[in-house]
């Protein structure tokens, strides 16, 4: 059989329990939104084909349940991932303050330079915005510098990145909006 | 929501006296005919005496008994801001389209809260597992908050010791079980997972520790969660069992999932013939034998 594809990429998306993770991975895999979700209990993943200049890239993007005690069997497929993106939700400081934590998962327990994605999630609720742009570039562009700061941030090349363009048309469809950074 | 499989009118009756029955000598019952109870429960306990039995049945009847006013008393204390947080979060997100739990801030909702608040507060070492939120909303649909609260201690406590706390160490262990019982069961589906190398907890995490309640249709589920409450927890692995020979059991099936996203779709939504309660009683005593001789 013919490969579908060129190129095969896993992601995976971690973040407090509540911030939208599924909420993202349907919107992204399914292009559909919804309002009413159930929590993730365990692990799931959704794939979407995209095409990259060119080049049909599969994306098979991994779910996780949120909560802490999860993460005994999520931080598993951690190491699989060669993209990691780290959700927090623009209208609540404590997700956003745990992504350190996160942070040091991905050090525990993912491959070394794997890429990162910061991704503030849920900017329709702009009124109750609780965690600036500049607050989370000024805290990340210190800690990390690897994570992409500017959306539309796609490589040339070997495309080795989170689908960052992708999770920005999330924002002019009006849906579910989310800004990088 | 799919049609319940018809139980006649008259048949109903006589369950329900029947069932009327035993919960009113329900210690005799237990003690001198438990096959039968057993053998009534795989029929499906009467809708309309659901509720009671189930408490019958786990025990949180005597819990409760037990220990009066303690629930009242763990209600009404502030609980944890860390475990209140986690919960309030799920309140929404636990069978969004039941009516009970339709609308925001609710009588499901907060009844649901009261359960998993208590909880943490009675066992303040386990604290609270998302998990929990599914298993309390199904007993609430069926109990108020109280009997509900204890039922839920029991099935913690008793029938699933282990899933939720904190290194979920219990559900891990119960995946490889799970896996190594199908390799009976049905030699195709478990080679198949081996080879495309599918961890157990990719597909059997939500259905072990929500017990089906989000994976089943809801005739199914109600059937289920009758025949574990008297059985324990190898209904739950029957039932996987069931469900893993029908959707992988044999080569046209597995020929059909190339990658293993095919086969986790596959798993993730189930033919729904397999899924039919008959179907699922008798296929899961057909192949109960493997399941029974593990646990005794």
């Amino acid at each position: 059989m013919a490969k579908a594809y060129d190129h095969l990429f896993k992601l995976l998306l971690i973040g407090d329990s509540g911030v939208g993770k599924t909420c993202l991975i349907i919107r992204f895999a399914e292009d559909n939104f919804n309002n009413t979700y159930i929590s993730t209990i365990g692990i799931d993943f959704k794939i979407r084909t995209v095409d990259i200049e060119g080049k049909k890239i599969k994306l098979q993007v991994w779910d996780t349940a949120g909560q802490e005690r999860f993460k005994t069997i999520t931080t598993a497929y951690y190491r699989g991932a060669m993209g990691i993106i780290l959700v927090y939700d623009i209208t609540d400081e404590k997700s956003f303050e745990n992504i350190q934590n996160w942070m040091k998962s991905i050090k525990e327990n993912a491959s070394a330079g794997v890429e990162r994605l910061l991704l503030g999630n849920k900017c329709d609720m702009e009124a109750k915005r609780k965690v600036q742009k500049e607050q989370a570039d000024k805290a990340f562009s210190s800690l990390a510098r690897d994570i992409l700061l500017k959306s539309g941030g796609r490589r040339s090349g070997n495309g080795n990145k989170p689908p960052s363009t992708d999770l920005k048309t999330c924002d002019k469809k009006n849906t579910n909006k989310c800004s990088l950074g | 929501m799919e049609r319940l499989e018809e139980v006649p009118l008259e048949v109903l009756r006589q369950r329900e006296s029947k069932w009327l029955d035993m919960l009113n000598n329900w210690d005799k019952w237990m003690a001198k005919k438990h096959k039968k109870i057993r053998l009534r429960c795989q029929k499906g306990i009467p809708p309309s005496l659901r509720g009671r039995a189930w408490q019958y049945l786990s025990g949180g009847k005597v819990k409760l008994q037990q220990n009066p006013g303690k629930f009242d008393e763990l209600d009404m204390s502030p609980g944890d801001p860390k475990w209140l947080d986690v919960i309030e979060r799920d309140l929404h997100r636990q069978f969004p389209f039941h009516e009970m739990f339709v609308s925001r801030g609710g009588h499901g909702q907060q009844d649901l809260f009261r359960v998993l608040k208590a909880y943490t507060l009675y066992r303040p070492e386990e604290g609270y597992c998302q998990a929990q939120a599914p298993i309390a909303a199904v007993l609430l649909m069926h109990m108020p908050a109280e009997q509900a609260f204890w039922c839920l201690v029991q099935i913690c406590e008793k029938y699933l010791p282990g899933y939720y706390s904190e290194k979920l160490e219990a559900i891990q262990l119960d995946g490889e079980i799970l896996f190594s019982l199908l390799q009976k069961v049905s030699p195709v589906a478990h080679k198949h997972l081996s080879r495309q190398k599918i961890d157990p907890l990719l597909y059997m995490t939500e259905w072990f520790m929500c017990a089906f309640s989000r994976t089943l249709p809801w005739s199914s589920v109600l059937r289920v969660w009758d025949m574990f409450f008297c059985e324990g927890v190898k209904i739950i692995f029957r039932v996987g069992l069931v469900l893993l020979k029908h959707a992988l059991g044999s080569p046209e099936k597995v020929k059909a999932c190339q990658g293993q996203y095919e086969t986790i779709e596959r798993l993730r939504s189930l033919s729904p013939k397999i899924m039919q309660e008959a179907f699922l009683v008798q296929e899961g005593q057909l192949g109960g034998t493997c399941v029974t001789s593990f646990y005794t």
